[in-house]
């Protein structure tokens, strides 16, 4: 499972890194530092609540298998 | 008072009949009382997704729209709906400046609020978290004996009053006259006294800003002159605008937020209980709270024609984001007037902070200061209630309140 972030929608709430701060790595202003990452099964529940709790809807969830 | 008369509530042509609504909604919410919030909420089974009002308050017409959906579709769409020229306090005194970063639009936006972002990040909100502890801490045990306590005067208005003061580097016993400032900035409802407090907060902060000037010093005013945007220092009219916009965005939110969730827990000593048995829960029960008690209305300025929701909005036309309404939308939230600590938190977000890139710059200092607020209450103080004697007085307006809260305990 991959973690694709739109940076541009990124307004800052952090509720992602409130969650899982070791995932999601912010910036020195509070907002994300990253594109995107490779989640591992473990963790796969909570970057998809991570996902649902960005206000802005600006993380997604790919499967490995998706060739989108 | 310039408040609206009968022949000043002109509807525009434009908007249809069937979407106006006949009752003044901050007078109705106000009128609930205690319940304001769920009054407001029933707002969604009355009234269309998008209704308009002929006045708000003291304030002109707007159209108001309660999904979350078109919510965030408006407060991401900055081109079409426009901050500049939404607050009041500068053309109050026939002045120009605006309040930064609130009143400016993207591009323009981005370059200013960037200057302050670092300043109220998450790291920076952790470094001062001991301090916050202090003063809530230190509040508390001011009172907890006497086994009661008026909540605002005693709690709410002072807690994010002394935090304020630290951030901005001014020495605590300014409190008192910036508490006086807030209320009557809010909640008087006499326009000259209002104006007066403008001028007052607008004199102390320039003579801040001019005294940093002077004598450089390492507090906010003090990065803010040593600031630059497109390779210029910023001007007065702009280092007020930061500084009159963390005024009042820092210190009468905080205080309003905490008395409703007081005055929820204080109604509910099932939540208290669930609260002080599981103090881990603190967390998401701060931010369903924030979702089932939220307090801004801010407003947009049509720039250009727009068709929301089947609507037909006019360039100049007013519209208000009521983050309670938007909260409350029964498509987003299921029962959403019940307050429910196991919504979960990766469950659909509220947006009492706001959507897009005017989100509230202070919002993780919030979200502590109110996670703090509650620990250390529910750690220092037993179950507490309403006083037999309190009459809370809801005030709905550009930031709803609840005044007159005492509580009790044994």
């Amino acid at each position: 499972m991959k973690v694709v972030i739109d940076r541009n929608a990124c307004a800052g709430h952090a509720r992602c890194h409130e969650l899982a701060p070791e995932l999601f790595v912010l910036d020195d202003d509070g907002y994300i530092a990253t594109d995107g990452f490779s989640v591992t099964a473990e963790a796969e529940e909570l970057a998809l609540r991570s996902a649902r709790a960005c206000p802005e809807q600006a993380i997604a969830i790919v499967s490995d298998d998706s060739n989108i | 008072m310039s408040s609206a008369t009968e022949d000043t509530l002109t509807i525009p042509e434009h908007v249809p009949r069937e979407l106006v609504c006949e009752f003044d909604i901050w007078a109705e919410i106000s009128a609930a009382g205690v319940c304001a919030h769920q009054r407001a909420a029933r707002f969604h089974d009355e009234l269309p997704p998008i209704f308009y009002v002929p006045k708000l308050g003291y304030l002109p017409g707007a159209w108001v729209p309660q999904k979350a959906e078109d919510l965030r579709r408006i407060l991401r769409d900055t081109q079409t709906f426009s901050s500049q020229n939404t607050m009041p306090f500068a053309a109050m005194l026939g002045e120009h400046w605006k309040l930064i970063p609130l009143e400016l639009d993207p591009p323009e936006h981005t370059k200013y609020r960037a200057l302050i972002n670092g300043l109220l990040s998450p790291n920076k909100v952790t470094a001062i978290e001991g301090a916050i502890r202090q003063h809530a801490g230190d509040l508390i045990d001011a009172f907890a004996a006497n086994k009661r306590c008026n909540f605002n005067q005693e709690f709410a208005d002072q807690f994010p009053t002394l935090i304020f003061l630290r951030l901005m580097g001014w020495p605590e016993t300014e409190a008192p006259r910036f508490v006086k400032w807030t209320h009557t900035l809010v909640k008087s409802q006499d326009m000259e006294e209002v104006v007066g407090a403008v001028v007052q907060i607008k004199n102390y902060l320039m003579q801040k800003i001019h005294d940093s000037r002077a004598n450089p010093v390492d507090d906010f005013t003090g990065y803010l002159l040593n600031s630059e945007v497109d390779g210029q220092s910023l001007t007065d009219d702009e280092l007020l605008g930061y500084c009159f916009l963390v005024f009042i965005g820092g210190l009468d939110t905080v205080a309003s937020s905490l008395g409703f969730h007081f005055m929820h827990l204080a109604l509910h000593p099932e939540h208290q209980a669930d609260l002080r048995a599981n103090p881990d829960k603190i967390p998401i029960a701060v931010e369903e709270l924030l979702r089932a008690y939220s307090i801004v209305n801010m407003r947009r300025i049509v720039t250009c024609d727009v068709e929301i929701r089947g609507v037909q909005m006019k360039a100049g036309d007013i519209v208000l984001i009521s983050t309670e309404l938007g909260n409350t939308d029964p498509e987003v939230f299921e029962d959403p007037c019940e307050v429910n600590f196991d919504r979960g938190d990766g469950n659909a977000p509220h947006m009492a902070f706001s959507f897009g890139a005017h989100r509230c710059v202070g919002s993780h200092l919030a979200r502590r200061e109110l996670r703090i607020a509650l620990e250390l209450w529910l750690q220092k103080v037993p179950i507490f209630r309403l006083a037999e004697d309190c009459n809370p007085v809801m005030r709905a307006a550009g930031v709803f309140g609840m005044d007159e809260l005492i509580f009790e305990w044994d």
